[in-house]
């Protein structure tokens, strides 16, 4: 018993790590949110309650940020999944020569987001971009992968998807490497075609795998900047203006207070992302069949 | 032997006297002091750090310089003075003295030693707010129109003076099908595409702030953003997505036969070796209305009000807005960008004019220079037209739409 409880003290690092590191600033964060704190009048700080939160109600410019937000969350890891799904399956076929490409399939995600941005962003050149030369020798060019405002979220969407599919890929492929083969011998025995095993034993041993690796790229996806700001800075107008790119403006001026209450409204909204996503991960078996 | 004997003692003492003896040209208060310095990232911290060296010999005081690019600095420098942080000089873009007044060190004392009669007037205004000096003047930034004289040669054309010739020569020189384009300007989200569409309606009489209140909503303004959004009808396919360099390039590859650039863009358009139209561009001012309004935006130094070296920091703003600073750094090669000098000495010089084609447009218009509105609120308001101008030229706003809306957000940031 005693033993017992000189165990708890071994939780102390970790809980003043948790504190100090996590919770303090988000604690400090949150607080902050409540002032009218702009940093070039440092005299004037005041206490605003939940003004900084009320405002967002009606701003249309923040209620649009959050439908980018989403629209680019929700196509980026649709992209992200069917494409990473596929090549896992692909690359889970025992063909000897595919075996040294998984490794040039990673390497995206070995590239610096800003520098990856970077890159694509000459590759998008609407005059000097390759993307645009290649298309218009083929006759189906140039587009205005940037400066178009439908074509600039399909274009951010395009590169999130080439910098984390690799990973999409990677979690399935390891997911798909463990599954138990006799099953699938069993299901051939028994005369099942190639998509009634996938549909009836791939995908359902699959789900815990597949829903982590949603729930992982959706709240990397709901919270991307570097890929955005390096492409589009938000534009054309506000067409890939996401809550992320407000929330950098806001504290570029200084505004400390909205741009905190920014913060934290976007944490809410990915911890619901995260609370709903779980709560599916963590169902019994049983149940979610 | 006795005589090289005494020789080396004579000489090895001169050596020990000259290694502890201060640099004569720093006080001593500034002496052996090392100045952390904010600068903006890119061409101009390359012609900085080419220059430094001679600086720190002279003064013995050492620059340690922290540079970031245009869009990260106003961020940095109002967190780290705003924090007690570590700068002491800091190069700003005159737009920026307002907001960041409440943390610099007023400079109407230490002005009093300069030779302000050699600085062009509104560049020295440019480092005051409300009365005070804030800032030196060292690189003035103006905006210019460039053409092609061959093109309009040519078609028989002048340089325009008015928006209407303006229009009506983009319109004459405008030919898509040999990849010819009559004026570039950007028509993206970046900030540029505010200032050209400020540019147009400050010329029609409009203002972005008058009387405490956001007033760009009127008849003038009006007429200077459809004459804005008429240019775009001249440009080449792809200024939605332009920004100041890409300006810069539709002219040094021939595709624009005018641009209004600012004046620091102007010295890679006459670089043979990046531009295949060098030799052949004439600059004048921006066209008018019912006023002239070239646009002005110099950098200058200020100093932190917490530093711990004020001197060395005066020391090196006194330097850095100098002659001899300027004349070294309007002769430096230039990639993207270049410093020129607020100081009519160095302007008017021959050796200016020969490595400046565009020396004369750029002084005439510094003279005439109309500055944004002097507001510690201004960052917050200029963000509001950039995005604004964004949803303009992006079709989800009309122009009266965008009007209202720039109006208005100017209203909130006043509070009004």
């Amino acid at each position: 018993m005693a033993a017992g409880r000189a165990g708890r003290w071994f939780l102390l690092p970790g809980l003043v790590f948790l504190f100090a590191i996590d919770l303090i600033p988000l604690a400090y964060s949150g607080w902050v949110s409540f002032y009218n704190w702009w940093l070039v009048r440092p005299r004037d700080v005041r206490f605003v309650g939940l003004a900084n939160y009320a405002r967002f109600a009606d701003d249309p410019e923040f209620t649009r940020a959050v439908v980018v937000t989403t629209l680019f969350t929700v196509g980026a890891v649709l992209v992200e999944f069917l494409a990473g799904l596929g090549l896992a399956l692909l690359f889970a076929q025992p063909i000897k020569f595919l075996r040294p490409i998984r490794v040039l399939l990673l390497l995206p995600l070995f590239v610096v987001p800003v520098v990856g941005a970077t890159m694509w962003r000459v590759i998008f050149h609407p005059e000097l971009g390759v993307l645009n030369y290649y298309l218009g020798a083929v006759g189906l060019g140039p587009l205005p992968w940037l400066s178009d405002p439908r074509l600039a979220l399909v274009s951010i969407t395009l590169v999130d998807a080439w910098r984390t599919i690799p990973f999409m890929f990677l979690v399935m492929y390891a997911g798909l490497e463990v599954l138990p083969a006799e099953l699938f011998e069993a299901a051939a025995v028994d005369g099942a075609s190639r998509w009634q095993s996938f549909r009836h034993i791939t995908v359902p041993l699959l789900t815990y795998i597949m829903l982590l690796a949603i729930l992982i790229r959706g709240m990397d996806a709901f919270r991307e900047f570097d890929i955005i700001f390096v492409l589009t800075g938000g534009g054309p107008g506000t067409a890939t203006q996401t809550i992320q790119i407000l929330n950098y403006r806001a504290f570029g001026l200084g505004h400390m207070g909205e741009a905190n209450a920014i913060g934290i409204v976007t944490l809410i909204i990915v911890a619901v992302m995260c609370f709903v996503l779980m709560r599916a991960i963590l169902r019994p078996q049983g149940a979610r069949s | 032997m006795r005589i090289s004997r005494s020789f080396a003692g004579v000489a090895a003492a001169l050596l020990v006297v000259l290694a502890i003896a201060p640099a004569a040209d720093a006080p001593a208060s500034a002496q052996g002091k090392t100045i952390t310095l904010s600068m903006l990232a890119g061409y101009k911290e390359d012609v900085l750090r080419a220059n430094l060296p001679e600086f720190e010999k002279k003064t013995g005081i050492k620059i340690v310089v922290d540079a970031a690019p245009f869009g990260d600095l106003y961020k940095k420098q109002l967190l780290s003075l705003s924090t007690g942080g570590r700068y002491d000089v800091l190069f700003m873009d005159e737009p920026w003295i307002p907001p960041l007044s409440e943390f610099l060190l007023p400079l109407n004392e230490r002005m009093k030693t300069l030779d302000t009669a050699d600085f062009i007037p509104t560049t020295v205004a440019s480092g005051a707010f409300q009365g005070t000096q804030y800032a030196v003047p060292v690189d003035p930034n103006v905006q210019l129109l460039v053409y092609r004289k061959d093109l309009f040669e040519q078609k028989g054309l002048k340089p325009p003076a008015t928006w209407d010739e303006l229009l009506a020569d983009a319109r004459a020189l405008h030919d898509p099908a040999k990849q010819q384009y009559g004026i570039a300007v950007t028509a993206s989200s970046d900030i540029q595409t505010a200032l050209y569409m400020l540019l147009a309606m400050w010329s029609y009489g409009a203002e972005l702030v008058d009387g405490g209140k956001g007033s760009l909503n009127s008849a003038a303004g009006k007429k200077g953003g459809e004459v804005f959004l008429e240019l775009l009808k001249y440009t080449p396919p792809n200024v939605k997505s332009y920004n100041f360099a890409d300006v810069n390039k539709a002219v040094q590859l021939g595709q624009a036969a005018i641009a209004i650039q600012w004046a620091s863009g102007a010295k890679p358009m006459e670089d043979k070796t990046r531009s295949s139209v060098a030799g052949k561009l004439g600059y004048t001012q921006v066209p008018k209305a019912v006023r002239q309004t070239p646009m002005r935006g110099v950098w200058t130094v200020g100093i932190a009000k917490n530093s711990a070296n004020q001197d060395a920091a005066w020391q090196f703003a006194t330097w850095l807005s100098g002659r001899e600073f300027g004349q070294a750094a309007v002769t430096f090669p230039s990639a993207t960008s270049a410093i020129h000098s607020p100081r009519f000495s160095v302007l008017k010089d021959p050796v200016t004019k020969a490595a400046l084609p565009y020396a004369d447009a750029l002084l005439a218009s510094l003279q005439i220079t109309k500055e944004r509105p002097r507001l510690r609120e201004y960052a917050d308001i200029q963000e509001n037209l950039r995005v604004t101008a964004g949803k303009l030229t992006a079709g989800e706003l009309t122009l009266e739409a965008a009007l209202k809306e720039i109006d208005a957000g100017t209203n909130r940031i006043l509070g009004k």
